[in-house]
């Protein structure tokens, strides 16, 4: 039977290395799963939720921040700025980071394109956060 | 009898002194620990990054992207020098200021004009002395950064050298190659002059990717995060040396208390016999005349 495992690194450190037995991603456009056997595949993320199953059919989500996707044999390596378990995020926070990215006053339209990231951010976060 | 006295004052002084070093390199010791391993893991990133470079690179792409280009005449610059926020670190913060000046003037030569960004405050301290004038300083990274608040400072350059703002990015810093061996350097982060890609691809087999969306969009995504991963880097390789230089120069004081203690304790043990010594004189002496 064909094996899948996950590698989930970060630029600070690697939060997960193990088999799993489907995985699903966000990408830019939308979701994508992966089960073993997967084709090689590049492919650019968006934010959302990192969704695994492992083989006893527990499940673990990530809320990841970017970043890119990389399928290779059997392994799944997932490349984003920032990762942070979707257990971890408490409603209260991320309501209140909306508030915040709502009360930046932008000047310029690079700033608005921060802004703007950062809310959606912050509201990508508040639906996986009204989950549990 | 004062003499005595004295010297016990500072053989005190010095033992106390002696426990601060100790202390001050064992915690260098464990930060350095800490920062090592922060160290190693970011460095799996950027292994994975450059191996999809080299996925890209075999996908018959040819590659541009304007954080790739250099600039035919370059005539605004940034540079951001990394320094310590605390001393008592040995030459760190000096060779890398160093670099710095002697950065500067080259640039100058050039008529290249410049801004500085100094992060830390003993190149802050150092920059006001030196009457040079900088644009930015922080003080918010410490012996961890943080990838996020690094980040903040990528996204600016990259913006900043893609509107045209500026035509280089260097940043002065300390370079962590072994923990034996540290040096400062100032090294050149934009444009960028090679993504590391392609590394050790020869012996395996060619896979077939399928890119989503496509080639291009990927590469204009994983440039600027190849230049973030690179710059976050730099802070970490800053954080590692400054703490290995902190732990080398408390060693080395804390050997020299021990010295100097050594020879205060020989001194004062000489001065106390001295003084029996002519006790016992005084002694006889005055016996010898009472008889």
């Amino acid at each position: 039977m064909a094996e899948l495992s996950l590698v989930l690194v970060t630029p600070e450190r690697t939060l997960f290395d193990k088999p799993v037995a489907s995985i699903r991603v966000p990408l830019f456009d939308g979701s994508a799963g992966f089960y073993p056997g997967r084709a090689p595949l590049v492919g650019r993320l968006g934010l959302g939720e990192l969704r695994l199953t492992d083989s006893s059919g527990a499940s673990e989500s990530y809320f990841i921040d970017g970043g890119f996707v990389q399928v290779k044999g059997s392994v799944v390596s997932v490349l984003t700025n920032g990762a942070t378990p979707v257990a971890e995020i408490s409603r209260k926070a991320a309501a209140a980071k909306i508030e915040e990215a709502k009360a930046i006053r932008a000047k310029s339209d690079e700033e608005f394109a921060v802004a703007a990231r950062r809310l959606e951010k912050a509201r990508k976060m508040l639906v996986l956060a009204g989950k549990d | 009898m004062a003499n005595r006295r004295l010297l016990v004052k500072r053989l005190k002084a010095v033992r106390n002194i002696r426990k601060i070093t100790r202390t001050m390199e064992l915690i260098a010791t464990s930060r350095f620990k800490k920062a090592m391993d922060r160290a190693a893991e970011a460095a799996e990133y950027t292994r994975k990054i450059s191996e999809i470079v080299g996925d890209l690179g075999r996908a018959n792409l040819k590659f541009s992207h304007p954080l790739l280009e250099k600039r035919a005449e370059e005539k605004k610059s940034i540079l951001l020098v990394l320094t310590s926020n605390r001393g008592l670190c040995g030459g760190y913060n000096a060779s890398v200021l160093r670099q710095t000046v002697a950065h500067i003037r080259g640039l100058k030569e050039k008529g290249i004009e410049y801004s500085i960004e100094v992060s830390g405050k003993r190149g802050t301290k150092f920059m006001n002395f030196q009457k040079i004038s900088f644009a930015e300083s922080y003080t918010h990274f410490e012996d961890q950064p943080k990838f996020e608040e690094v980040e903040v400072l990528a996204g600016r350059y990259v913006q900043d050298y893609i509107a045209g703002r500026i035509d280089r990015l260097d940043v002065a810093y300390t370079q962590f190659v072994s923990s034996s061996k540290q040096f400062a350097v100032v090294e050149s982060l934009l444009p960028i002059a090679s993504l590391g890609g392609a590394a050790g691809s020869k012996n395996e087999a060619e896979v077939d990717y399928e890119f989503l969306p496509s080639a291009e969009e990927i590469l204009a995504e994983i440039v600027p995060a190849a230049f973030r991963a690179k710059l976050f880097k730099c802070f970490l390789d800053a954080a590692v040396s400054e703490q290995i230089a902190r732990m080398v120069a408390m060693k080395g004081a804390t050997e020299n208390a021990d010295e100097m203690a050594g020879s205060l304790k020989q001194q004062y043990n000489r001065a106390r016999q001295a003084g029996i010594t002519s006790e016992l004189a005084e002694i006889i002496g005055g016996a010898a005349a009472l008889e």
